[in-house]
C-alpha cells in the first residue's frame, strides 16, 4: 500500500470528469474570458482563446485530434497596457476586444479578423472605443455574422463615475470591413448629464461599477438583451429597435451580496434564467458567489428559486487565489456549441469547473468536477478556471486566468 | 409550472449517457468467510484503478488494513493511500452512507469517486440492495453500480448443500469472482461451474490469480462488460439449461415488442410487487416507454423502486423492452401471465389504448 500521501488539494479532483489533453499555450497560460471554436474549410477545427493580460493577445490551437492539441498561431498586442479578454467567431470572421489599464490610453476598442488562414489571421477593421473616460471592450458577443453586442466605454460618453465607463454598445458588422454604431444603451442616472439621480453606490470594496458585463442575444429571442449589468444586477433589455433599447426587468441581488453580476443565460423552453455572480477577490472577501435559478415565466419580474451548490468553502474557501462563480457555457446558437437546458457547466476559479443537473430547477445538484492541480508558476498556488466552452459534441475546453492554459475534457455522466 | 421543469425531462429527470450517471457508483462484495474478499479488496485498493474508493466494511481488522492506516480522520472512517478511505458501518449502512456523502461535500474526506460495500460472510446482500433503494435521498447521490459474489472454488460446492445464502448471494451476482481455483479438482472445478451458471445464468465469472483479479471486472469497467451492456443492456440473454438442482432461484429474461405507456407499465408492477413483492430479488432492465426518445433504465429490489432513469439513447437497434428477473418460487409463467393482463386491460381501455403490447418469451 502507497504510505506517502500528498496533502490534500495538491492532486487533480475529477469526478464524472475525464482530463483528454492539457496545453500550456507555449507558456503563455493566462487565459480571458474569450473561447470560440472554428471548423476550418480544410476540415480542421481550432479553437481560439483570448488572452487575460498582454503581451499575449489571442492563441489558436488545433483541436482535431483531442488528444493531440497544437499551437496553431499566437499573436501579440501592441501595448502593454492592453488586454483582448474576449473573442467571438462566425464562420471565418473572429472579433477581438481590445480594453485599456486605464481610461484614455490609446487602442481601446475592438478589432475583425480574417481567420479562413488560421495561420494567418488577416485584420479587416478596428473600432476605436478609447476616449477620455474609455477603457475600450471588456467583452463582445457575436453570433449571428451581423451584429456585435457588447460591454464598451465610447469615446462620447462620459459616466459620472469613472466605474460606469462601459455600456451596453451595439455594432453593425455586416460589412466587416466598416462597422458601424447601431445603438447603446447604459442604466439611467450614470451618465453625466441624466435627468435621473446616480445609483447607490456598493459599499467600498464591492464598488465594482454600473457597466455591462455579457451581452448576450438569442435568435430564439432577437428583440431581447440579456445582460449581466455588474452592480446593477441582470437586465433584460428589448432591443427590438436597436437604436433604442428599453429596460424589461432588472434582478438585483446586491446588497446583502456583492454585486459583479456577470451573465444572464436565458434557457428559452423552460423559462428559466441562469444568473452568475463573479468572484473577483480572493480568499472569499466578495464570498458567496453563486449561480442562481431564476423562474422568468413573468418576463417583467424574475423571481429566484434556487443556487446551484456552491463548492464546498471548507476545502476551497482559503486555499488561495479566487473561489466562487464566474462563466457558464452560454448555449452559444452555433453549430460548433453544445447547448443544454437540463445541465449548467461552469468555472469557479479554485474550485475547478462543475457540472449541475438542473432537470429539477428547485433542486440543482452537482453532478462532476474537474479542479486541476495547481499548475506550474501559480501566483496563487491553485488553479484558477476563468472561461468554460463546450463544443457540440460534449466535449468540455476551460482554461486558467493565469499559467495553466487549456484543459481538455470528456463528460461523464 | 411544468414547463419550468423543462418538456423534455419529464418525466423522468435528465436523459443520461449511461445509467447511474452523475451518481456515485456502489459495488456491493459479498460472498463467504475465506472466500477471499479481503484480499481482493486489498489489491483493489492498491491498484491504480481502484484509487479513490470509499471502502465500507463491519469491522477494520476484516479487510487486514490495519499495516496501512494512514491517519485516523474520525473515530470511523480511516483514511488509505491511493486516496481511498475506509468506514466502519456497524449495522447503519444508510447513516454510513449519508454521512460519506455529506463529509465528501465539506471535503473533510477525500473526494473519493466510488464506494464499495463489504459484506459480511453469512449476510444476504439483499438488505443492502434494499437501503440503496429505500432511501430516496441515497438514491439521488449514489447507483448500484453491482453486486460481486466472490466464492472459494475449493469448498464452495461443500457450502452449497446447506447454505441458503450462499445460493442466494450467487443468484443475485452481477458478476462473479472464482477463487482458490488452484486447491480444486478439475472436475470440482467443472460441476461447481455448472452449478454458477444454473444459479446465476447471465453473471459473467472470472477466475482470481492468487487471489487478484482485473480490478475493472470487480468495478463493472472492464471494456468487455461496458461493451457487453451497451450492447445487449444488462446481457440479456436467456438461460441456456433447465436448472437439474431442487433451488428456489430463477433467473429469466420477458421482452415486450412493442412500445408500453409509462402508467401501465408502472401499474403492472405495482401489482406484481404487491402480490409477490418478497419473491422479486432483483428486476432489472430496459423498458420503451411510450414517447420516450431512449429507454428507461428500471430496477427494482423486491416491493422497492429505484427512480427510473431515462438514457439518451438505446444501445443499439433493438428497441424491445427486456427484463432480467432474480426472482425466488415465482416462475416466468406467471410474471408473463400478470404482465400480459394488465397489458391486454390497457389495450382495452379507449384512453390508454395506444401502445400497449403483450409480453413476449425472450429469444
Amino acid at each position: 500500500m502507497n504510505k506517502a500521501v500528498k496533502p490534500v488539494g495538491s492532486q487533480e479532483m475529477a469526478w464524472n470528469f475525464k482530463l483528454i489533453a492539457h496545453h500550456e499555450l507555449g507558456g503563455f497560460g493566462g487565459m480571458g474570458e474569450g473561447m470560440s471554436i472554428q471548423l476550418t474549410k480544410d476540415g480542421r477545427r481550432i479553437m481560439w482563446m483570448a488572452h487575460e493580460n498582454a503581451p499575449k493577445n489571442f492563441t489558436g490551437v488545433d483541436v482535431s485530434d483531442l488528444k493531440n492539441p497544437r499551437l496553431v498561431v499566437q499573436t501579440e498586442l501592441p501595448e502593454l497596457y492592453l488586454r483582448s479578454n474576449s473573442l467571438e467567431i462566425v464562420g471565418d470572421i473572429m472579433a477581438v476586444a481590445y480594453q485599456t489599464k486605464q481610461p484614455g490610453q490609446k487602442g481601446a476598442g475592438f478589432e475583425l479578423f480574417d481567420i479562413s488562414v488560421p495561420e494567418n489571421p488577416r485584420s479587416l477593421s478596428f473600432v476605436d472605443c478609447s476616449g477620455p473616460y474609455s477603457r475600450g471592450v471588456h467583452q463582445l458577443w457575436f453570433v449571428d455574422g451581423e451584429y456585435i453586442h457588447m460591454s464598451a466605454g465610447a469615446p462620447d460618453f462620459q459616466p459620472r463615475n469613472q466605474l460606469d465607463d462601459q455600456i451596453y454598445r451595439i455594432f453593425d458588422v455586416r460589412d466587416p470591413t466598416n462597422p458601424k454604431e447601431a445603438g447603446r444603451w447604459w442604466l439611467p442616472g450614470t451618465r453625466e448629464g441624466d435627468a435621473e439621480p446616480p445609483p447607490v453606490r456598493h459599499e467600498a470594496k464591492a464598488d465594482f461599477g454600473f457597466r455591462a458585463h455579457n451581452t448576450n442575444v438569442y435568435p430564439q429571442r432577437p428583440d431581447r438583451a440579456y445582460i449581466g449589468y455588474i452592480d446593477a444586477g441582470a437586465i433584460v433589455l428589448d432591443i427590438s429597435d436597436k437604436a433604442n433599447p428599453k429596460m424589461v426587468s432588472r434582478w438585483d441581488n446586491s446588497p446583502p451580496y456583492f454585486g459583479f453580476t456577470h451573465t444572464l443565460l436565458p434557457l428559452f423552453d423552460r423559462n428559466l434564467y441562469i444568473v452568475t455572480d463573479e468572484c473577483v477577490l480572493d480568499d472569499m472577501a466578495d464570498w458567496p458567489k453563486l449561480v442562481w435559478v431564476l423562474d422568468a415565466r413573468n418576463e417583467g419580474n424574475p423571481v429566484p428559486i434556487s443556487t446551484l451548490p456552491a463548492p464546498p468553502v471548507d476545502v476551497f474557501g482559503r486555499r488561495g487565489g479566487r473561489f466562487g462563480a464566474h462563466n457558464v457555457h452560454e448555449n452559444i446558437p452555433l453549430p460548433t456549441s453544445w447547448v443544454s437546458d437540463l445541465v449548467i457547466v461552469g468555472t469557479f476559479f479554485n474550485a475547478g469547473v462543475r457540472a449541475y443537473d438542473i432537470s429539477d430547477p428547485y433542486q440543482p445538484r452537482e453532478i462532476g468536477y474537474y479542479v486541476p492541480a495547481a499548475p506550474a508558476l501559480a501566483p496563487k498556488g491553485t488553479i484558477q478556471l476563468n472561461d468554460v466552452f463546450v463544443d457540440e459534441r460534449g466535449i468540455v475546453y476551460t482554461m486558467d486566468r493565469h499559467t495553466g492554459g487549456l484543459y481538455i475534457l470528456e463528460m461523464e455522466f | 409550472m411544468d414547463q419550468l421543469f423543462g418538456h423534455g425531462a419529464q418525466p423522468f429527470g435528465r436523459q443520461l449517457s449511461r445509467p447511474g450517471a452523475g451518481k456515485l457508483p456502489v459495488t456491493v462484495i459479498t460472498g463467504f468467510l475465506g472466500a477471499g474478499k479481503s484480499t481482493l479488496i486489498k489489491a483493489l485498493l492498491e491498484s491504480p484503478e481502484g484509487a479513490g474508493t470509499a471502502l465500507i466494511v463491519n469491522e477494520f481488522g476484516e479487510v487486514g488494513i490495519d499495516d496501512a492506516l494512514l491517519r485516523e480522520s474520525s473515530e470511523r472512517t480511516m483514511l488509505l493511500g491511493n486516496g481511498c478511505l475506509c468506514c466502519l458501518s456497524g449495522t447503519d449502512l444508510q447513516m454510513t452512507l449519508r454521512d460519506l456523502f455529506a463529509e465528501r461535500m465539506r471535503g473533510a474526506i477525500p473526494d473519493f469517486r466510488r464506494v464499495i460495500i463489504e459484506t459480511s460472510g453469512l449476510a444476504d446482500p439483499s438488505p443492502i440492495l434494499q437501503t440503496l433503494a429505500t432511501d430516496r435521498t441515497l438514491d439521488l447521490h449514489y447507483a448500484l453500480e453491482g453486486l460481486v459474489t466472490v466464492v472459494d472454488a475449493a469448498t464452495a460446492l461443500a457450502t452449497a448443500g446447506h447454505a441458503d445464502e450462499w445460493a442466494k448471494q450467487v443468484a443475485l451476482a452481477d458478476r462473479i469472482v472464482l477463487t482458490k481455483t488452484d486447491l480444486a479438482a478439475p472436475e470440482e472445478r467443472d460441476a461447481l461451474r455448472a452449478r454458477l451458471a444454473e444459479l446465476a445464468p447471465l453473471a459473467p465469472v472470472e477466475e482470481a490469480k492468487a487471489g487478484v483479479v482485473d480490478p475493472a471486472f470487480v468495478l463493472g469497467e472492464a471494456d468487455g462488460l461496458r461493451e457487453a451492456a451497451r450492447r445487449s443492456a444488462f446481457l440479456c440473454e436467456t438461460p441456456a439449461s433447465a436448472p437439474t438442482h431442487r433451488q428456489p432461484y430463477k433467473t429469466f429474461v420477458i421482452t415486450i415488442d412493442r412500445p408500453l405507456p409509462w402508467t401501465v407499465f408502472a401499474h403492472a408492477f405495482d401489482t406484481l410487487a404487491s402480490l409477490r413483492g418478497p419473491d422479486l430479488l432483483r428486476v432489472k432492465g430496459f423498458v420503451n416507454v411510450a414517447g420516450r426518445q431512449g429507454p428507461v433504465v428500471v430496477h427494482f429490489v423486491q416491493h422497492l423502486a429505484h427512480q427510473p432513469e431515462e438514457l439518451k439513447a438505446w444501445p443499439g437497434e433493438d428497441r424491445t423492452t427486456r427484463l432480467v428477473f432474480i426472482t425466488r418460487n415465482l416462475t416466468r409463467e406467471r410474471v408473463e401471465a400478470l404482465l400480459s393482463a394488465v397489458l391486454a386491460m390497457a389495450d382495452d381501455a379507449p384512453e390508454e389504448g395506444a401502445g400497449a403490447g403483450g409480453p413476449e418469451a425472450g429469444s
